[in-house]
């Protein structure tokens, strides 16, 4: 049985609903909530600021003219703008070959490691943000770290399963149980924190 | 019950790692289970919570303006083209040429002005600059358009106008800010366009407007009027 949307959620429902009907201030205001963990993605995949605010500003003309098929029984407002993210800067490292400019930080990294100064948000001002930043970090750190490394590799470093398995040198049945698992648990203890 | 085999199948799917053949394969599967489908949504969930483990950081804040921007243009396409294909439905083509060129040239013009505007925000990085789109109402021509970058800690602004023709004698076109802090529109001067309809003009309004709701053009006596009597012809908010 599919979990009970949060308050969060059903806010960013409603907003998308109204940018589904071409509200302006609605779609501004989702950009607000939005626009720094999205930027955030694409920066720690693309580690190149105008390359992840191209990408950014692609996202959001996306959302702007797709809002009216989000399907809330598919995932989350904010799931399916980070899926829509991740696969937009998917195709700019595609288009570019350059996977090799990404470089995945360990979960330990401090949040201005690859930040520019003047970007980096103030504490003051994302407590809240923080506050769910910091539970994904601390979960993904306790995870088995062959589980958490496979997960990584996979999210941010757009690896396949197979590319993962030549890489780490592990069976691909290995690599897609270490997924499997380390993605239901996340699941798992993000629900229960 | 989900086999692993399908659990394993689930989490590459919500990572975005299966092939396309594969993700047909198992889309079948999901409409089909609906126990696999809630599946799914979790881990779809959990995956999106990882772009939460990125450092924080946050775009400039001239990526909203231009994201802004391109829906405001794309919005007012939408709106006009029908308009256009109403009244000149037995010319399709030739209106949609026309409006594809029109509406390049109007990028252009916006590329222009956000170009000017960079250098101004340059001196001043804090300052905060918002756009307005006029769009024409009855008795303007369908096609005038005008755009407004106004900078509220200054007090100023650049207005530019396309396909707005030159008024008749003894008449000027003037612009105004329709402030919710005061009860009448505020005079921002005169603007002139040239023979081919356009206009390009820094402009000052003669009260302090903190909070501007909107832009409009007017047709008025010559020289200007110190309180709106004429039709608007032209007029937009953010």
């Amino acid at each position: 049985m599919a979990e009970t949307p949060t308050a969060q959620q059903m806010l960013d429902q409603e907003m998308i609903a109204r940018v589904g009907r071409r509200d302006q201030s609605a779609f501004s205001a989702l950009y607000d909530r939005l626009s720094g963990p999205l930027y955030s993605l694409a920066m720690k995949m693309l580690g190149d600021p105008a390359e992840a605010q191209d990408a950014l500003q692609d996202v959001f003309l996306q959302i702007w003219s797709r809002a009216g098929s989000y399907d809330p029984e598919q995932s989350s407002v904010f799931s399916w703008t980070v899926l829509l993210t991740r696969s937009r800067v998917i195709d700019r490292l595609r288009a570019r070959g350059r996977r090799s400019r990404v470089v995945v930080a360990s979960t330990e990294d401090t949040p201005a490691a690859a930040a520019d100064a003047s970007t980096v948000e103030s504490a003051a001002d994302t407590v809240e943000k923080n506050d769910e930043a910091a539970r994904v970090r601390y979960v993904l750190t306790n995870l088995p770290s062959e589980q958490r490394e496979t997960i990584e590799l996979a999210f941010f470093e757009d690896l396949s399963h197979h590319e993962i398995a030549a890489r780490l040198g592990q069976p691909l049945g290995t690599v897609k149980a270490r997924i499997r698992r380390g993605l239901l648990k996340l699941r798992e203890r993000l629900n229960t924190l | 019950m989900i086999s692993e085999e399908q659990q394993d199948q689930a989490a590459l799917y919500a990572l975005g790692l299966l092939g396309a053949d594969e993700d047909a394969a198992f889309e079948s599967e999901l409409r089909a289970n609906a126990e696999l489908r809630d599946l799914v949504r979790e881990l779809r969930e959990a995956a999106g919570g990882l772009a939460l483990a990125a450092p924080s950081l946050l775009p400039p804040a001239s990526l909203k303006e231009r994201v802004m921007g391109e829906i405001a243009m794309e919005t007012e396409r939408v709106v006009q083209m029908p308009t256009r294909r109403a009244s000149f439905g037995w010319v399709p083509w030739a209106i949609a040429a026309a409006l594809a060129v029109f509406c390049g040239l109007l990028a252009l013009d916006r590329v222009r002005l956000e170009r000017q505007l960079a250098d101004i925000r340059a001196a001043d990085p804090l300052m905060q600059t918002t756009f307005y789109t006029l769009a024409p109402s009855a008795p303007a021509p369908a096609d005038a358009k005008a755009t407004v970058a106004w900078q509220p800690g200054r007090q100023s602004g650049v207005i530019r106008i396309s396909n707005l023709p030159a008024p008749q004698s003894g008449k000027d076109y003037q612009l105004w800010a329709v402030d919710a802090e005061h009860k009448d529109p505020i005079s921002a001067g005169v603007v002139r366009v040239d023979k081919n309809g356009i206009a390009q003009i820094r402009f000052k309004p003669v009260e302090k407007a903190e909070h501007v709701k909107a832009f409009a053009i007017s047709l008025e006596r010559e020289g200007g009027v110190s309180k709106k009597e004429g039709p608007i012809l032209l007029v937009g908010s953010t």
